[in-house]
């Protein structure tokens, strides 16, 4: 019986080839490593021009992004803004990326890394589905980008993100990131706040848990890291992915937000001044 | 990051009618993570006298510190409050005398003076002194402080109308700064009152 060999040809890269023709021997030939590669720039220093660009684009992942596994699924949370330093770029950035209608990307990092890299990770679970019938798996998915990701390890892309879904084994979530590590777990947090929001988490978490119920746990654990971290906040979003793929939750102002867990109390008055009774003359 | 923005800032001065306001945010911060929401920045040095001090928050407390040192004194030999224009030359001399080791913090000192004329100024860390007759500015939002200000400001405000404006112009200035906010505190001064307020803002 002859064994069915998988069509791979799909998930080549095919990039524009390295435009350096006039090879002055600094750097790597693309063609010898089969390594996916993109143009790259021409210049004397090569490493100290990386080195520079790596610290221009030096997010430091100021942001809050959490996910977790339950009996009912996947539950991806993520707060929404863009820091510059100490200044804030944006309240609404959109952390948690759709790839395809079951499976969802958290951003930490570089916000153009990460949707670039995203959009090109759903482009290749397509093409996987149209060639071989049948959905890729979140364990594949996350695959895909972490060899990527590893290709382009040194280079200075900077993403930490969490790919959730739900595929033919159950709910899936995987830890992926721009130094090449690829994570199986239940519980991921990543950001600047992420501590705070493990505290929150791990204190909360049930494996049973109703959808409310954990939706509620994901909102108050991004809250919390948006009061005590500067470089997160704006709005928390919180998704669920189920059986049938994935479905917003909620998207709740975090301004607001704290004004809902803790309402201003009067503070009780102990002695009022009145005016005195009028005496008539 | 650098030594102004380690703790997170914004201290802010406005001119009335016969009146004045300053205000600050709340946050008390190591670099990225919050410690405090009930931060003190502004302080009373008398009743017609206050400084708000932003930048590196020990420094801020170690300057009132020796300010109010040095108006006691004062109190004791002249046996009157200082005007709010002596007060400012007494602030730039005791900072320049740290020119070679500054305290890392910019005031911004608001006061009413003997006829009731409100005055305003504010300096660097090391002294200059900025005399304005409408605003004055500090801290890590300054510059957004400096945008809303330009906007919202209007000559010859009432002190109900002073105390909307700084009010709005401090939240929406940083709500725009990771480092600074998590509520705010306002003081209006007439020459007859003082009204202290606490300002709900974005808790992020």
């Amino acid at each position: 019986m002859a064994m069915m060999k998988l069509d791979m040809s799909a998930l080549e890269t095919n990039f524009a080839a390295p435009a350096i023709d006039d090879c002055d021997g600094t750097y790597f030939s693309a063609d010898a490593a089969d390594v996916p590669s993109m143009v790259f720039p021409t210049c004397a220093d090569f490493d100290g021009f990386q080195a520079a660009t790596k610290d221009m684009v030096k997010n430091k992942k100021g942001t809050t992004t959490l996910a977790f596994i339950f009996d009912k699924g996947v539950i991806v949370a993520a707060d929404s803004r863009a820091s510059m330093g100490g200044y804030i770029s944006s309240q609404t950035v959109r952390k948690i990326i759709e790839i395809n209608p079951y499976m969802l990307g958290t951003m930490a990092g570089g916000a153009a890394d990460c949707q670039f890299w995203h959009r090109n990770l759903g482009n290749k679970c397509r093409l996987h589905e149209l060639s071989n019938k049948r959905r890729i798996s979140i364990a594949g998915a996350s695959k895909l980008l972490a060899n990527i990701l590893y290709s382009y390890r040194g280079m200075g892309l900077s993403i930490g993100t969490m790919i959730a879904g739900w595929d033919e084994k159950g709910p899936g979530l995987y830890y992926v990131d721009s130094e090449g590590a690829r994570l199986v777990g239940n519980r991921f947090s990543v950001g600047s706040g992420s501590l705070y929001a493990y505290g929150i988490l791990d204190e909360g978490y049930r494996f049973n848990m109703s959808i409310e119920e954990a939706g509620e746990l994901a909102r108050q654990a991004i809250y919390g890291a948006t009061f005590r971290d500067a470089a997160s906040g704006g709005c928390v979003s919180v998704y669920h992915v189920g059986p049938d793929g994935w479905k917003k939750l909620s998207g709740d102002d975090v301004g607001e937000l704290h004004y809902h867990y803790y309402p201003v109390q009067k503070t009780p008055v102990e002695q009022e001044m009145t005016d005195a009774p009028s005496t008539s003359a | 990051m650098s030594i102004f923005e380690y703790n997170g800032s914004a201290v802010v001065a406005m001119v009335g009618k016969n009146c004045f306001a300053i205000a600050s945010d709340r946050r008390l911060g190591v670099q990225l993570q919050t410690i405090a929401t009930d931060f003190q920045r502004v302080f009373k040095i008398h009743d017609k006298l206050y400084i708000g001090l932003s930048g590196l928050a020990t420094d801020a407390q170690t300057l009132h510190q020796r300010l109010v040192f040095r108006h006691k004194l004062y109190q004791l030999r002249e046996e009157r409050d200082m005007k709010p224009q002596t007060f400012a030359s007494l602030v730039s001399a005791l900072l320049y005398e740290k020119r070679f080791g500054p305290y890392f913090c910019q005031p911004v000192i608001a006061g009413l003076g003997d006829d009731n004329e409100p005055f305003i100024c504010t300096m660097d860390c090391l002294g200059a002194k900025e005399l304005a007759k409408d605003f004055v500015v500090s801290g890590t939002s300054s510059e957004s402080l400096y945008g809303a200000c330009e906007s919202m400001y209007k000559p010859n405000m009432e002190p109900e109308e002073l105390f909307e404006t700084i009010s709005q112009a401090l939240n929406s200035s940083v709500d725009r700064d990771c480092l600074a906010g998590w509520g705010g505190y306002v003081l209006i001064v007439t020459p007859t009152e003082v009204k202290e307020h606490v300002i709900k803002g974005r808790m992020d």
